[in-house]
C-alpha cells in the first residue's frame, strides 16, 4: 500500500528547487502578453493551489474525497454573497468562507472517519450531492442555476482588478499559502501522523497517534483552504453558478489534478495542474469538450494502474539518475 | 387509499428496474471488492444498442435485448482483462479511480460519437396503460418489470444452482480459501464482472421505451444505484433486491410530497445515515466495510 516513492527529493534540493520556481513565476508577468496564456497560467495556479487543498486529506491521509467540490463553492458563495448582500470585501469574505468550510469539514470529518475505502469514497460524494442538490434549490440564497454575478464596483480593495495579471499575483499568493501550509503539514508531527494513518490505522493507533483528531484537523485544514481557492475563483471569473462551482464533476477533476501529478507529496499536485490543465483546454479548444473529457478518463484509467504514484515519481527517478551521474563522475575526477 | 396504491405501484415498478442494476453492483463489490463506478455505462450503452438496432432496423427492444446483451457481456470480458484485473489488490486510489476514469470515458465517447441529443424509443406500448383493481399502470413498465423480473430470477438460478455460481459465491466468502479448495478465482471474477455489467446492460435495453436516452443518462442513475445497494449491504443480492423496491417506493412517494428535487435531498440524507451508522447496510454481512477496497 506504499503510495510514496522510496526516493523522495532530499528536503535541501525541493526547498532550492521551491524558491526558484517562485522567483520564475514572480516574473512571468514581464515576459508573456498574450491574454490568452495568462488566462491559463491563472487557471493552472488555481487548480494546483485547489488540488494541493485536496491532498492535505487525500493524499497525505489517504482519504479520497469526491465530494470536495462542496467545499470549493462554499468559499465561492460565502465571499460572494457576503459582498452582495452586505458589502462586505471578499478580502474579509475569503476567511469567512474558510471558516465556515472548515467546520464542515471538521463535521464530514467526524462522522466519516471510521469509513474505509469505497465507503469513505461514497459517503464523501453523497455529501457532495447534498450540498449541490440545496445550491441548486435554494433559489432564495444562491439564486439556483441562474448563479450571481459579480459587478465591477469598487477595484482592488473588493478584490476585482481591471489588470488580468493582478490576479496572477492573487493566485501566486493563495498557492504559496496553501503549499505552505501542505509543505508545513508534511513536514510536522501531524503529517507523519496521518502517513502512519494511512499506511496502517490500527498500527498506528496502537503506537499513540491521535486517530480522530489528526484526520478531523486534516479534513478541516484541507476544506478551509479549498473554500479559499473557491472565493479567488469567484473574484477572478465574476460569474458563479452551481454547474462551476459544487458540481460531481468538479470533484472528480480535483482529485484527478492530485493523482496525475502525485497524491501524497507536495510538489505532485502543483505537476498534475501544470499537465492536465494545459491539456485539457487545449484538447478543449482543438476537439471539444466531450473529446478533452474522453482523454481525461483515459489518463485517469492509465495513470492509476501503471503509475499510481502520479507523475512526480518519474520526476523523482530523473532527480536521482543525474545526482548519481553527478557522483560518479565525481568519482572518475578523483 | 387509491392514492397510496398508484404510488406504491409505481415506486415497485421502477424499483423492479433498479434492482436489475442494483444486483450487478453488489455482485461486483461482493466478489471483486472492487465499486464499479462505471456500472450505470454500461446500461446507458445497452439503451443505445436499443435506439441504434430501433431506428435503423426497426427491431423492438424486446427482440433487440437478445441481442445487444451478448454483446455487452463481450465487452465486459474486454473491459476486466484490461482494466478490472489489473487494479485488484492494488491501492484504493486504482481500484476507485479506475473504474471512474472508464466511466468518464465510455459516457464522452458516446458524447463524441453520437452527440448530446436526446433521443428515444416507441414501441406499440408506448403511451398505454391498463388499469388492475382502480391503479393505472403503463404497459411498457410493466413489461419491463417483468423482464427485469425474469433476468433477476436467472441470476439467482444461475448464482445458486450452477458450479459456476457456487464458485462465485466462494470467492465471494473467502476469495483465499476459494483458491485453496480450486477454485480459479480469476475466472470467477471475470464471469462476475462480465455478467454483471451485461444485466445493466439488459437493463438499459428494457428501459429504453420508458427512459430519455442521452449520453450522461448514466450518471443521474449511478448515485440512486449506490443509496440502493449500500441501503442493501454492499456485496448482499437479495439485500439490493428489497433495497431497490424500498427506494423505488421512497421516490415515488418523497416526490409525490415534497418535489422531485427535495425528495432527493431526503434520500441522499438517508444514504448518509446508513453509512455512518450502520455502514454494512440493512441486510450485509457485518464487518464487510473492514475489507474495503
Amino acid at each position: 500500500m506504499r503510495i510514496n516513492d522510496p526516493t523522495p527529493i532530499p528536503p535541501a534540493a525541493s526547498r532550492i528547487i521551491g524558491a526558484a520556481a517562485l522567483v520564475l513565476l514572480l516574473f512571468v508577468p514581464l515576459v508573456i502578453r498574450d491574454i490568452y496564456w495568462i488566462d491559463m497560467g491563472i487557471t493552472i495556479l488555481i487548480w494546483a493551489s485547489l488540488a494541493t487543498a485536496w491532498n492535505i486529506s487525500g493524499g497525505f491521509a489517504g482519504g479520497l474525497s469526491l465530494g470536495h467540490a462542496a467545499f470549493f463553492g462554499v468559499g465561492a458563495y460565502t465571499s460572494t454573497l457576503l459582498f452582495l448582500r452586505l458589502g462586505i470585501t471578499p478580502w474579509i469574505g475569503i476567511f469567512v468562507g474558510a471558516v465556515l468550510a472548515g467546520l464542515l469539514g471538521a463535521l464530514l470529518g467526524v462522522i466519516t472517519f471510521r469509513l474505509k475505502g469505497p465507503f469513505f469514497v461514497l459517503a464523501t460524494l453523497a455529501f457532495g450531492i447534498v450540498i449541490h442538490i440545496i445550491n441548486v434549490n435554494w433559489r432564495g440564497l444562491t439564486r439556483g442555476a441562474a448563479g450571481l454575478l459579480l459587478p465591477f464596483r469598487g477595484g482592488p480593495q473588493n478584490m476585482l482588478f481591471l489588470n488580468l495579471w493582478a490576479y496572477w499575483y492573487v493566485a501566486l499568493g493563495l498557492l504559496v499559502l496553501t503549499v505552505g501550509i501542505s509543505a508545513a503539514i508534511e513536514r510536522s508531527r501531524l503529517g507523519y501522523f496521518l502517513v502512519a494513518l494511512r499506511e496502517d490505522e490500527d498500527a498506528a493507533r496502537s503506537l499513540g497517534v491521535r486517530v480522530v483528531r489528526s484526520k478531523v484537523v486534516a479534513a478541516a485544514t484541507s476544506a478551509a483552504l479549498a473554500a479559499c481557492v473557491g472565493s479567488v475563483y469567484a473574484a477572478f471569473i465574476q460569474y458563479i453558478d452551481p454547474d462551476s462551482t459544487t458540481q460531481f464533476e468538479l470533484s472528480v477533476q480535483i482529485a484527478l489534478v492530485a493523482i496525475v501529478g502525485g497524491m501524497g507529496t507536495t510538489f505532485g499536485p502543483l505537476l498534475g495542474a501544470a499537465i492536465v490543465i494545459p491539456l485539457g483546454e487545449i484538447l478543449r479548444a482543438r476537439l471539444g469538450g466531450g473529446a478533452a473529457l474522453v482523454v481525461y478518463g483515459i489518463l485517469l484509467m492509465v495513470i492509476v494502474l501503471t503509475a499510481p504514484n502520479g507523475a512526480i515519481a518519474g520526476v523523482r527517478m530523473l532527480v536521482r539518475r543525474v545526482r548519481l551521474f553527478i557522483d560518479s563522475r565525481r568519482k572518475a575526477d578523483a | 387509499m387509491q392514492l397510496v396504491l398508484q404510488i406504491v405501484a409505481n415506486g415497485l415498478l421502477i424499483g423492479g428496474l433498479y434492482a436489475l442494476l442494483a444486483v450487478g453492483l453488489t455482485l461486483i463489490f461482493g466478489v471483486l471488492r472492487v465499486v464499479n463506478f462505471a456500472h450505470a455505462e454500461f446500461m446507458m450503452l445497452g439503451m443505445y444498442g436499443a435506439y441504434w438496432l430501433w431506428s435503423i432496423y426497426g427491431l423492438d427492444p424486446y427482440i433487440s435485448v437478445f441481442l445487444v446483451t451478448p454483446v455487452i457481456f463481450l465487452l465486459g470480458v474486454a473491459v476486466d482483462r484490461l482494466i478490472i484485473q489489473r487494479s485488484i489488490g492494488k491501492p484504493d486510489v486504482t481500484v476507485v479511480f479506475a473504474t471512474l476514469g472508464l466511466s468518464i470515458f465510455l459516457q464522452n465517447a458516446v458524447l463524441t460519437l453520437w452527440t448530446a441529443d436526446i433521443r428515444s424509443v416507441s414501441t406499440f406500448a408506448t403511451g398505454s396503460v391498463f388499469v388492475v383493481g382502480g391503479v393505472r399502470l403503463s404497459v411498457a413498465m410493466t413489461i419491463s418489470f417483468a423482464a427485469a423480473m425474469l433476468f433477476a430470477l436467472g441470476l439467482w438460478f444461475f448464482l445458486t444452482k450452477t458450479m459456476y455460481g457456487k464458485g462465485i459465491q466462494a470467492v465471494a466468502q473467502n476469495r483465499r480459501a476459494a483458491a485453496l479448495m480450486g477454485i480459479d478465482v480469476k475466472r470467477a471474477y471475470l464471469i462476475t464482472y462480465s455478467v454483471a455489467v451485461a444485466a445493466a446492460g439488459a437493463m438499459g435495453v428494457l428501459v429504453a421505451p420508458i427512459f430519455t436516452i442521452f449520453p450522461r443518462v448514466g450518471q443521474t442513475q449511478i448515485v440512486t444505484i449506490f443509496v440502493i445497494v449500500v441501503l442493501g449491504g454492499l456485496g448482499s443480492v437479495p439485500g439490493a433486491v428489497i433495497a431497490a423496491l424500498l427506494v423505488g417506493i421512497i421516490r415515488s412517494g418523497a416526490g409525490f410530497m415534497f418535489g422531485t428535487a427535495w425528495g432527493e435531498l431526503a434520500y441522499f440524507a438517508v444514504f448518509l445515515l446508513v453509512l455512518i451508522v450502520r455502514p454494512q447496510g440493512l441486510f450485509g454481512r457485518r464487518g464487510a466495510e473492514v475489507y474495503g477496497g
